[in-house]
């Protein structure tokens, strides 16, 4: 029985208030600098005199409420009598609001608990695990919960063995702000990078918002989380497999298994008017919905196993069959009569029935496989595998849908010849080289044929006039491709594990080709096709080269461990009809992805900025650039046309690393040890797409705390950024400005710990106590949260390719640093 | 082996391996190829598939939520007609919507800009995929099922159809000119534009098409006859310059058409259901809310942004804001009741806000037109400052055709900013619209004393009421010297004699164009066609009747000059590099861009 508990707070590794203003008069600079430079009149409705500026008793006074106004029209005096929700609001001005604090201020705690019992007879082997994992969102009111018991177990009857392996999970995420992967409607896309006048409650402690002129129109970003707070997003799961095998003579062995997995997911959730917006709603709703996913997977195998001198053989006959299903409803219904918990629901009589939504959708797939595989092995000097697969894909064309893929691979353990026995310097030296093709078709159900549909809001139209009601209408939704196939991933390797000085030294190094070919994806139709679902084809030829190597050493009270990996990849040949195609990720100022024949999937394509415009005559001497001004950015005519077009884009960053490392340190001394691990990403490019917010101020949102201070100004020709300026709508195309390099080394943990000795705890054995520290530092030039981005979740419609979507920072959830104290003991 | 054979466990899996074999060879993956919660084509090869393809052609008269940008693709044409001419600001602020600052600048290869003009292309070409799916579905499902459409439905259909095939191509050809045309047989959806004259000619060949198929009433209110096509038709000849072919059309339109003027003007922008699809109505997209779609996408959805902002009834976000230049325009004369314009050098002098209060007679249709402070607002109260977003940015007026009023009952009950969604329809093409083309087409053949009976046939019914205290639905509109106006000093008054000449003629009646359609989405495209855009536009900027708007709105500063480029808007970049094949891009990009 080994049991495991941990707990500690986690912190996110960085915040916007270490890089955006929190001074309201301070932000007024750059709101007042950039009307300045543009010619406009500075606003005065929110701090008065520009000259004088000053933190305004109200941000927003109803009309009605106000008092007293000054004479800017600020409102001095409120009539708190007359303030009323949702129609009548008051709210006060904030000296500095830190929005990032009020979301993210407080320490969220983290406890996992893991408790296993294992045990075995002659005849039968038993395990049983829990698991309780409970932690709250670092934003607030935000909490994820999961609970997981495994259970398995196999019983030897003679020649049969049978058993099973079951697991059931619960998870449970409570909180309106789940780990989005960026974009603007996301809590970090732009909502807390609310202006720090804005307060966070108006006068009677409802959430504020910024509902006067030139605050921007975001939604309180902690109002979003608290009337979030009730969401919940439910996922149950059994899962597991039941299998029987059957030793029919020493060398021949059947097993077949049944494996499955019932997956329920949940959601329901709720939001609420906001009235204290610039762009209010005063419709609230709710929607829920429910999915399951049903899958099965039935596997049977024949193995043989011969044994000859020191010739051996091991060859593995087998068939499969995978079947999945999918079967999901949500509905919506809005304006709730009450908004009571106990009342949201969606029934005709809680809310208004003619907003009442409901729909279900699905899809079904399926996957049949034959295999064969056969083990050679000589002496364990050298050894052989082959491979060979059919694997038929109901997602494919119908006369496609079977690939074969072959694998082989051989190696040569050079230290067992007589030349290096017992050779001290090369202690163990194994060569290995592997060739291997594999099939990839994880793309949705059913796009081999053209889909019909239509829904209210698109193909319904009220064609009779009544203004309240519409005839059903229909369109074509996707194309369909009846010659889809596999997409193919081979692979060629050569690697050696070395091990020196008796193992005190260990080398494992790996050189890879790996092409693919046939990449599956649905690259956009031109715009007179309409607007149905592109067709996934197989469209592309890639090529990935690179190397991974690994050197550690093990020595008495220390050990280290280096590894390493650099690849390339390059889209060798587009079959389509363009030779390019757009990534799967949009932001507000457009996509800035591209996969094309020579470059790296995902590379970021826009325009080459060059500097600021100096003056009037460095503006006529350019190639003609719309907007083009003294101050603003300077875009390269790549085409030398004279102009400044979309037709200037090219490539302008790559998103994959030049180099990725780790460095795993350990050390020991009597109970206590000390580990570490770095890692380290070098050479990969971000597109830092919030830029369009914290540098260019889209909407009217909070900027960098230098931004007044590094601002272009004919003194300042290289600053770090461009004029602040009003009227620049221009400067913040797409363009090479907005990509930094994104390397960084980061201190991922470092631990520290004492193992008990046993005659401290004597009914324990191994008993262990550590405290912990996730993401301690980051060292990095990214200017952004986080420059370790998840990539960005771009299931698009031909599956999961986000491979195409790396590096762009659209306002990520950052990295969480953790302390935490745990012990592991086994009894 | 027998000793083997004899275990029952091994007889069991063997077994399960040759049915698992079985099982698997071909169904088992058939089975599960299918496409789920879809239709197939098959389903919708009958009357309702057909109808329903046709319903989902009309739906895209106004943005949907299949083709996403709804305010590049919205019906109004508020960007792509208004914003862009005298008449309207972008309005709002500066940072919402920033990419439709350099559209009203002129600044047409700006960032941005490229994603608003792909939104109208997308949409329009959506708009001519679903018109040929319904013709081609049509002709599918006669040949297989003979009986299944009588004639008249089944000529009707296809006559729709070729309508409105014929209207998203015009919607496109007068942003581009240069446009491909698409057929229901065409296939190579990457083929070369057409010239603009020939893109011209296939429209007009469209409509002739639909005109010989088109029953003269209507199926239902929202659909095409024969008469929607038939004006339709001499509004292209006019488009296209054929003024004497468009007289003969349009001509034929008025004096045996079902289309008459309504009869006050409050009655033309109306969300009351018993006032919507009058005679006035040629073509409009039938807006509907509260009718199932949760968040009233079926609403005039892609103006919403054009509503007066936080302070107003409507909440947001005060976009497509009057010009000072159009309010000015509104000015009478105090003795004929003419436009001031005429006579007025100074016409355009006043800067400030036009309040409520002031004597200067004005055209009644300014006060339904444009919203400005302390007049009623429909009857919604009076205009308030605390209804514009940013007055230094945008001024101080709203705009106020496309507003519901307050006691039509024509809000969305749901949806994000529910206030801004109403059912009032969105104007394409009114019968005022047509008069005045057809007058321009009377003053082109020389015939003025008929484009001078239309001009003051308008103005006659300009004139018949005002706004009015707008209390309740009575009193939205009222005789123009009701004693309850205190807010203006309305005088509308005919040309009483006889046009000077040509020019003069041809001035009144672009006037009449601008007072009667202000607002509508037309202006700019008129100005294009009259080939005057550049002149007016520049002097628009720098100065005209001792007013320029860049000194009003100092972002206009930035604009560029209107120059022969901006005769046609520059295509999507996107389109012409998804029109490649290979290297070589089907689509040629229009000249100076």
């Amino acid at each position: 029985m080994t049991m495991t508990v941990r707990t500690g707070m986690a912190k996110p590794t960085n915040g916007y208030d270490k890089f955006l203003i929190t001074n309201s008069l301070d932000y007024f600079q750059v709101v007042k600098q950039s009307y300045l430079n543009a010619g406009l009149p500075v606003p005065t409705n929110i701090y008065g005199d520009p000259n004088n500026p000053t933190v305004p008793d109200y941000t927003f006074a109803a009309t009605g409420t106000r008092t007293g106004v000054d004479a800017y029209g600020r409102p001095v005096g409120v009539d708190v009598n007359k303030y009323s929700y949702p129609n009548s609001l008051i709210m006060p001005g904030s000296s500095g609001t830190n929005w990032w604090n009020a979301v993210f201020g407080k320490a969220a705690k983290v406890a996992d608990y893991n408790l296993s019992i294992t045990g075995a007879g002659e005849e039968n082997a038993y395990g049983v695990s829990f698991n309780y994992f409970d932690q709250d969102g670092t934003a607030a009111y935000n909490n994820f919960k999961r609970a997981n018991i495994r259970v398995n177990s196999s019983f030897t009857r003679s020649k049969l063995q049978f058993g099973e392996n079951v697991a059931l999970s619960g998870e449970r995420h409570f909180g309106g702000l789940p780990d989005d992967q960026g974009g603007e409607t996301g809590l970090i896309g732009k909502n807390i990078l609310m202006q720090p006048v804005v307060p966070v409650y108006d006068i009677q402690g409802n959430f504020a918002s910024g509902k006067a002129v030139g605050l921007g129109n975001n939604t309180n970003p902690l109002k979003n989380a608290y009337e979030g707070r009730n969401n919940i997003a439910g996922n149950n799961r059994v899962f597991g497999n039941v299998f029987a095998g059957l030793a029919v003579i020493p060398s021949v062995a059947l097993r077949s298994s049944l494996g499955f997995s019932v997956n329920q997911g949940s959601f329901a959730g709720y939001n609420a008017i906001t009235p204290e917006n610039s762009e209010p709603s005063f419709s609230n709703s709710i929607n829920e919905s429910s999915n399951s996913n049903t899958d099965w997977t039935w596997s049977n195998t024949l193995k043989y196993v011969r044994q000859m001198s020191q010739h051996n053989l091991n060859v593995l006959l087998g068939q499969e069959a995978v079947h999945g299903q999918f079967r999901g409803i949500n509905a919506s219904l809005s304006n709730l009569l009450s908004n009571d918990l106990n009342a949201r629901f969606i029934q005709d009589a809680l809310g208004d029935a003619k907003s009442k939504v409901v729909n279900s959708f699905g899809s079904e797939s399926a996957l049949l496989s034959f295999f064969g595989k056969a083990d050679y092995n000589f002496a364990d000097k050298y050894v052989a595998s082959a491979t060979v697969r059919r694997d038929g894909s109901s997602r494919l064309g119908s006369n496609n849908r079977y690939g074969t893929f072959p694998a082989f691979g051989v190696g040569w353990r050079i230290s067992k010849e007589k030349f290096l026995e017992n050779n001290h310097l090369l202690s163990d030296a194994m060569i290995r080289a592997g060739y291997g093709v594999t099939g990839n078709q994880s793309i949705p159900s059913g796009r081999t044929v053209d889909q019909y549909g239509g829904n209210n809001g698109d193909t319904y139209y009220d064609i009779n006039g009544t203004n309240t009601s519409v005839q059903a209408g229909y369109r074509q939704t996707s194309l369909g491709n009846q010659n889809l196939r596999w997409e193919e991933n081979k692979s060629t390797n050569v690697g050696a594990d070395l091990a020196f000085f008796d193992g005190a030294l260990n080398v494992i190094l790996d050189v890879y080709s790996r092409a693919t070919n046939n990449l599956l994806f649905d690259p956009a139709t031109p715009g007179t096709q309409g607007v149905a679902a592109a067709p996934i084809v197989n469209i592309g030829n890639m090529k990935n080269r690179g190397f991974d190597f690994s050197v550690g050493h093990q020595g008495a009270n220390w050990n280290a461990t280096l590894t390493g990996s650099k690849y390339k990849n390059e889209i060798v040949s587009i079959d389509g009809v363009q030779d390019f195609f757009y990534g799967p990720v949009s932001t507000r100022i457009g996509n800035a992805l591209i996969n094309q024949v020579g470059s790296p999937i995902g590379s970021f394509f826009g325009l080459q900025a060059n500097g600021y415009f100096r003056d009037a005559a460095d503006v006529a001497a350019h190639a003609k650039q719309d907007g083009a001004a003294p101050g603003r950015i300077k875009f390269v005519d790549s085409n030398g046309d004279g102009k400044i077009t979309a037709a200037d884009r090219v490539i302008i960053g790559n998103p994959h690393p030049d180099f990725t490392g780790g460095l795993d340190l350990g050390y020991r001394r009597g109970n206590w040890d000390l580990n570490g691990a770095l890692f380290g990403s070098f050479g990969n490019d971000i597109f830092d797409a919030q830029k369009d917010f914290y540098v260019f101020r889209d909407f009217s949102t909070n900027v960098r705390n230098d931004r007044l201070a590094n601002s272009w100004t004919p003194q300042n020709l290289n600053a770090k950024y461009p004029k602040l300026d009003q009227n620049d709508t221009y400067s913040k195309a797409i363009s090479s400005y907005y990509v930094e390099d994104g390397s960084y080394v980061r201190m991922r943990n470092l631990q520290l710990g004492y193992n008990v000795p046993a005659s401290m705890a004597r009914w324990m054995t191994a008993t262990r106590v550590y405290v912990q520290g996730e993401n301690l530092f980051t060292w990095t030039r990214y200017t952004g949260l986080d420059p370790s981005l998840p990539t960005a979740n771009a299931g698009g419609a031909a599956g999961d390719v986000r491979d195409q979507a790396r590096g762009i920072d659209r306002g990520v959830y950052p990295s969480n640093k953790t302390f935490s104290i745990g012990l592991s003991a086994s009894f | 082996m027998n000793k083997v054979l004899r275990q029952p466990l091994f007889l069991g899996l063997a077994m399960t391996f040759t049915v698992g074999t079985l099982y698997g060879c071909k169904d088992f993956l058939t089975d599960a190829a299918k496409p789920q919660g879809t239709l197939d084509a098959g389903t919708l090869a009958n009357k309702a598939g057909v109808e329903g393809t046709l319903i989902a052609a009309y739906r895209q008269l106004d943005h949907t939520n299949g083709v996403g940008g709804a305010w590049a693709s919205a019906a109004s044409n508020w960007i792509w007609g208004s914003v862009t001419s005298d008449d309207a600001y972008k309005g709002s602020e500066a940072t919402d919507q920033p990419a439709i600052d350099p559209i009203e600048q002129y600044q047409w290869s700006a960032p941005g800009v490229e994603g608003e003009l792909n939104d109208k292309w997308r949409a329009m070409y959506e708009g001519v995929v679903r018109a040929n799916a319904a013709l081609n579905l049509l002709k599918a499902v006669t040949s297989s099922k003979p009986g299944e459409f009588d004639a008249p439905n089944a000529k009707s259909i296809e006559g729709e159809a070729l309508f409105l095939r014929a209207h998203y191509h015009f919607e496109a050809w007068r942003m581009w000119g240069n446009i491909p045309y698409y057929r229901e047989t065409d296939t190579d959806f990457r083929k070369a534009n057409l010239t603009k004259a020939e893109a011209g000619a296939e429209i007009l060949k469209d409509l002739d098409a639909a005109i010989a198929l088109l029953p003269a009433k209507a199926r239902s209110v929202g659909r095409a006859s024969s008469w929607t096509a038939k004006a339709y038709k001499g509004r292209v000849q006019v488009y296209t310059g054929q003024f004497a072919a468009a007289l003969v059309t349009l001509k034929d339109v008025r004096a045996n058409g079902p289309y008459g003027l309504e009869s006050s003007f409050d009655q033309v922008w109306t969300g009351f259901q018993d006032l919507e699809n009058g005679k006035e109505t040629i073509l409009a997209y039938q807006a509907s809310v509260n009718d199932g779609q949760a968040n009233g996408d079926n609403s005039n959805w892609g103006a919403r942004l054009t509503f007066p902002h936080s302070g107003s009834p409507f909440g947001c976000c005060g976009f497509h804001q009057p010009s000072q230049n159009l309010v000015n325009f509104f000015a009478t004369d105090a003795a004929t009741g003419l436009p001031a314009s005429l006579t007025n050098a100074n016409w355009n002098a006043n800067s400030a806000n036009f309040v409520a209060g002031s004597t200067t007679p004005v055209d009644p249709r300014l006060d339904y037109t444009v919203g400005r402070d302390g007049v009623p607002f429909k009857d919604w109260g009076p205009h308030a400052p605390d209804w514009i977003r940013a007055p230094s940015y945008g001024g101080t007026y709203s705009g106020k055709k496309n507003m519901h009023e307050k006691s039509s009952g024509a809000q969305s009950t749901v949806g994000w900013v529910n206030t801004q969604l109403n059912s009032v329809n969105v104007h394409i093409f009114r019968y005022a619209d047509l008069l005045l083309l057809l007058a321009e087409a009377e003053v082109e053949a020389g015939s003025l004393e008929n484009a001078r009976t239309i001009v003051n046939e308008i103005r006659a019914r300009a004139g018949v009421k005002a706004q009015g205290p707008g209390k309740d639905r009575a009193t939205i509109g009222v005789p123009l010297n009701d004693p309850s106006i205190t807010w203006a000093t309305y005088k509308i008054g005919p040309y009483a004699t006889p046009f000077a000449d040509q020019t003069a003629a041809r001035t009144a009646v672009r006037n009449e164009r601008r007072l009667e359609l202000a607002m509508e989405g037309q202006r700019f495209f008129d100005l294009r066609r009259w080939g005057i855009a550049d002149q007016v536009l520049n002097a628009y900027l720098s100065g005209v009747g001792g007013g320029a708007e860049k000194t009003r709105r100092l972002q206009l500063a930035g604009a560029a000059a209107f120059s022969a480029r901006h005769s046609l808007f520059p295509l999507p970049a996107i389109q012409i590099e998804l029109s490649k094949s290979g290297t070589s891009p089907g689509l040629k990009q229009n000249p100076g861009w």
